[in-house]
């Protein structure tokens, strides 16, 4: 036939080894990843619903067609990017200039970092459920009372969950609230890792402290700002838990994200192909971000 | 000797390796409840699912059980409650994998479905005529359908609107006396603003609007009928839908008035589920489950009252939990005794005097210290008998109906735009009626 | 910059007081009772614990089986880092220092896989093992997330950054792929462990959405869905509710407090290199 005979494998125990330790994972994701990806696909070009007696029949890209037509799906784009868009300055900014504090000593340093840390090792739905009750309406409510006494009165209280307006930026909060230890944490090893000597030799040059930070950090911590600012993107596009638990998408459309829309559609709606089409929507979205990332992260490491 | 050296730890990794998968499968299995093989004394028991909702009704369904069990039957039976939010997901879920229990508790409008879905079996078999005949026509007319029954409850409904009589009186209200003199909407409205002014922070009424899933549907439906309005009719084809009827004017009118209320301040935001046993409002929008926890608050001040006219009378709901035999019930006989069981009157009487509902059998209401002749809560009785019950809709579609239902309501309740809500909700409901695959279902019952 | 600086050390420590409120603030709730949470919580009554008393915790403990869904979490997320770092170690090692053929293909497998987000297959792969009859198990709650893309990754890089030095000496002894893994390479192989189980179990210990989706009953229920529910649980009382929170937390935070090394080690490790 014309084709070589596949030359001897010159390390048959190595390859013998290689191929079982492995299998195990590769049958896992095979199973577990790429299997259900596949059928997300396959089924979003269906009508299949949950519980039907009646089987799922072919219809193409019918289910992306109703997805650009329906407002809670337009509205959950919306918001997860505005999420994004929200989240990701904020808490990233918290996260360095907690990081930049730290770097400095101090009585307490060490147990400051780990209280700061803390609130990452809590799950969501329990953050969730703590906020739900810090955002109570009213007066009595602990956030209401907060800002009416920052604000000295002028403070009107709110019932952040239900305001069209709030509602998006409260959940927000929260995931700062949670997240922004993590990235402390990164952005802090990375301050760490710039060497000392690039700091002298600025000051021998005459830079002032905030010259320093714009010549010499920044520039020194661009590889972990860009992962926590990317991966803080992309979790911001996976948002669930906070909205199951705190807002259910409301008021209105104002807090649904892709994600709970998928949920909604597959097991209130029943309608499982449609909510496999928002799961592939919100897999391209991913896609597009992470090969953002990494473009982004190999351009700076093939330069350092 | 090192290549044997080698193979013998990579067969000791290979057996640590099937030993720990072993063990985990093992623990799998301990996850499931696996049943016993075959019959005799340790015979598989009857799996019984039932939602958790109140505690007292929980308490009561489990000494039943107990009851049952301790009565020496062919099959005990085992009691699991799920979650009332999320039931019917749950469900669902557990059918796809074919994971139905023998003896199934669903939320009454849901039964259609079910049935639809092909998942129960028809009780008009396993259940005697006497009790049939006994049980209230409201009870049968919601476990019927396409002609058989396929769900009995113990208990039916009661909806109304609880108050504080004291209240009431000073801010110098009549009291109806029946369904039929409820107050009309535009009265009752001004007795809201006259009790805010008394009131210190102007919030007087409860409507339950942080309870959200089923309860918007059950209790809100009845105020669009009782304005001329409603969720589904047929429509010219003599099929069901909700263009024109849950859009129409008179139940965007319903809605908006209610959102005014809310806007306006009057109603509770009730997150700690307290406002009315602790005093905070002096009305409540409630159903029968409330009545223990309102009448330990309140005694004798505590009064029962229709829910008001929204221009063709008042209207109240109906329906609550059934239960029905799945068609995967491997010994229906069984799964029934347990039913006969709970539908003794001794039992309906047990299990209303603890939620307070409506006994499911004729002889239980008489028996009833609560809807007895004289008894405190015999408005809810009257009102089903009455025709003002306001059944929701028997449709295979119902989880649709009522999720657009609820998502119209929350948008209601958020200030938002009336018409656009019940606009969008017709037409999701609509959709899912022509494209859901239920043919002649979507006739109605 | 590493000049002593008070004034940044005070800043800190007073945004921490501000930042950790809301964990006081829990903790304060669950001592409370039911009806005073609410009721203090717009003012700084709310971090006072009058009337402290353990009765939340008791009513909790009554009311629901909450040791047991402390022993379904525990056993879940035990099992999946366990199997987690058996599994997806073995796997990195074997696509960095082993030589065998369709070692590239397996790589860009697993390369690939990164970016599938386990929110976007959630939906297909509930409809999987429901078919499969998997619902309601520990099984379900594992199985799916001991093989890992990213994690494998992790071991990967890892790996490749190790000096071979060692393992050539112990190849040279005659030492097989195996031992030489076992003896050589994971003593030196501390830190990547620390991170993948730390992540690993950070993200069990607090998944929600699967078990909620594949749970129906108390036997195998996990933390988070027990608390979602309980929150829903007629009557609604908060300071059940916040002492649930409690109780829920309190192991992770104490395995925090004890291995904290680990956990901010494993932090920064994840992030990327340099």
């Amino acid at each position: 036939m014309g084709r070589r005979p596949p030359a001897p494998d010159p390390f048959p125990e190595e390859a013998r080894a290689g191929r079982w330790l492995t299998a195990p994972a590769l049958l896992g994701l095979a199973l577990f990843v790429l299997l259900p990806f596949l059928g997300a696909v396959a089924f979003s070009l269906t009508d299949l619903r949950l519980g039907s007696p009646r089987g799922p029949s072919f219809v193409g890209l019918e289910q992306y067609r109703r997805l650009l037509e329906d407002p809670a799906f337009l509205a959950a784009l919306r918001n997860n990017l505005l999420f994004a868009l929200g989240v990701v300055p904020l808490q990233t900014g918290l996260a360095l200039l907690l990081a930049l504090g730290l770097r400095r000593r101090f009585p307490g340093r060490a147990p400051l970092r780990t209280l700061l840390f803390l609130p990452v090792v809590f799950p969501m739905a329990l953050v969730a459920v703590m906020w739900t009750v810090l955002y109570a309406p009213g007066p009595r409510g602990a956030v209401n009372a907060l800002l009416e006494t920052a604000s000295l009165g002028l403070w009107e209280p709110r019932d952040f969950l239900h305001d069209p307006a709030w509602a998006l930026p409260a959940v927000m909060l929260t995931s700062i609230w949670q997240g922004v230890g993590f990235q402390m944490v990164v952005l802090l090893a990375g301050l760490q890792a710039i060497p000392r000597e690039l700091y002298e030799a600025a000051r021998v040059d005459g830079a002032g402290p905030w010259r320093q930070f714009l010549h010499v950090t920044l520039p020194g911590l661009r590889n972990p700002l860009l992962f926590v600012v990317l991966v803080t993107a992309i979790l911001a596009f996976r948002v669930f838990d906070q909205i199951q638990i705190m807002t259910q998408g409301g008021p209105g459309h104002a807090t649904t994200t892709l994600m709970y829309e998928a949920v909604r559609a597959a097991f209130v709606r029943q309608q499982l192909a449609q909510g496999a089409a928002l799961s592939v929507v919100f897999f391209l979205l991913v896609l597009g971000l992470t090969w953002l990332q990494r473009r982004l992260l190999r351009q700076r490491a093939v330069l350092a | 000797m090192a290549e044997t050296a080698g193979r013998a730890a990579g067969a000791g990794r290979a057996i640590a390796g099937v030993a720990l998968a072993g063990a985990l499968l093992a623990l799998g299995a301990c996850g499931r409840e696996a049943p016993a093989p075959g019959p005799g004394p340790r015979a598989a028991p009857v799996t019984v699912w039932a939602h958790a909702g109140q505690e007292a009704e929980r308490r009561a369904l489990e000494a039943q059980a107990a009851r049952y069990n301790a009565s020496g039957p062919v099959r005990p039976v085992r009691l699991s409650f799920l979650p009332e939010g999320g039931y019917n997901a749950q469900v669902q879920a557990a059918a796809l994998a074919g994971d139905l229990p023998c003896l199934l508790e669903l939320d009454g409008p849901y039964l259609a479905h079910y049935v639809w879905q092909g998942r129960l079996r028809p009780l008009d078999g396993l259940l005697p005529a006497a009790l049939r005949e006994d049980l209230l026509p409201s009870v049968l007319a919601q476990g019927r359908y396409r002609g058989r029954l396929y769900g009995v409850g113990t208990f039916d409904s009661g909806l109304g609107l609880y108050g504080r009589r004291s209240l009431l009186d000073v801010a110098g209200a009549e009291l109806p006396e029946g369904p039929g003199e409820a107050w009309p909407v535009e009265r009752f409205e001004a007795l809201l603003e006259r009790l805010a002014e008394a009131d210190p922070d102007g919030a007087v009424l409860d409507l339950g609007l942080q309870l959200r899933g089923e309860w918007y549907t059950y209790a809100f439906a009845p105020a669009l009928h009782s304005a001329g309005g409603g969720l589904l009719a047929p429509g010219p084809d003599g099929r069901l839908r909700a263009h024109g009827v849950l859009d129409g004017p008179a139940s965007v009118a319903a809605l908006e008035r209610i959102q005014g209320w809310i806007r306006r301040g009057r109603v509770d935001p009730n997150l700690d589920e307290a406002a009315f046993a602790s005093g905070r409002v002096a009305l409540a929008w409630g159903g029968h489950w409330d009545w223990p926890r309102y009448r330990e608050a309140w005694g004798e001040d505590l009064v029962l009252l229709p829910l008001p006219d929204f221009g063709q009378g008042s209207r109240t709901g109906q329906g609550s939990w059934v239960w029905t035999v799945t068609a995967s019930c491997p010994h229906p006989e069984a799964a029934a005794a347990f039913l006969r069981f709970l539908l003794r009157p001794e039992e309906i009487l047990a299990m209303t005097a603890a939620n307070a509902a409506v006994p499911a059998r004729r002889s239980a209401v008489a028996r009833s210290p609560l809807y007895g002749p004289g008894g405190p809560l015999r408005l809810f009785a009257e009102q089903l008998a009455g025709g003002r019950a306001v059944p929701r809709p028997r449709t295979a579609a119902y989880p649709v109906v009522t999720a657009a239902f609820q998502e119209a309501f929350a948008a209601v309740r958020d200030g938002l735009d009336v018409a656009a809500a019940l606009r969008r909700a017709a037409e999701a409901i609509d959709r899912e009626l022509a494209e859901g695959g239920y043919g002649a279902e979507a006739a109605g019952t | 910059m590493r000049r002593r600086a008070p004034l940044a050390g005070a800043l800190l420590w007073a945004f921490a007081l501000v930042y950790l409120a809301p964990v006081a603030f829990m903790v304060v709730g669950s001592l409370k009772p039911d009806a005073l949470v609410l009721r203090e919580a717009g003012s700084l009554a709310a971090f006072w614990p009058e009337g402290a008393s353990l009765q939340n915790f008791r009513d909790v403990l009554r009311r629901v089986d909450f040791p047991r869904y402390l022993l379904n979490s525990l056993i879940v997320t035990g099992a999946t880092v366990a199997l987690g770092l058996v599994v997806n170690g073995l796997a990195g090692y074997a696509l960095a220092r082993l030589r065998w053929r369709g070692r590239r293909a397996a790589l860009a497998l697993v390369l690939a896989l990164l970016v599938i987000p386990f929110e976007a297959i959630a939906v297909p792969l509930f409809y999987l093992v429901s078919l499969l009859g998997w619902r309601d198990t520990y099984t379900v709650q594992v199985l799916p997330f001991v093989a890992n893309a990213f994690a494998v990754y992790l071991f990967y890089s890892f790996f490749l950054d190790l000096p071979r030095e060692l393992e050539e000496a112990a190849r040279v002894d005659g030492a097989g792929v195996l031992r030489t893994f076992w003896s050589v390479v994971l003593p030196n192989a501390r830190p990547v462990l620390a991170t993948v189980a730390v992540t690993t179990f950070l993200f069990q210990w607090g998944s929600f959405l699967w078990p909620l989706l594949v749970t129906t009953s108390e036997a195998v229920r996990p933390l988070p869905v027990a608390l979602a529910v309980f929150q829903t649980l007629p009557p609604r009382q908060w300071g059940d509710i916040l002492a649930f929170g409690v109780m829920m937390v309190a192991p992770v935070v104490l395995l925090y407090l004890l291995f904290q090394p680990a956990f901010l080690r494993g932090a920064r490790l994840a992030g990327p290199k340099g």
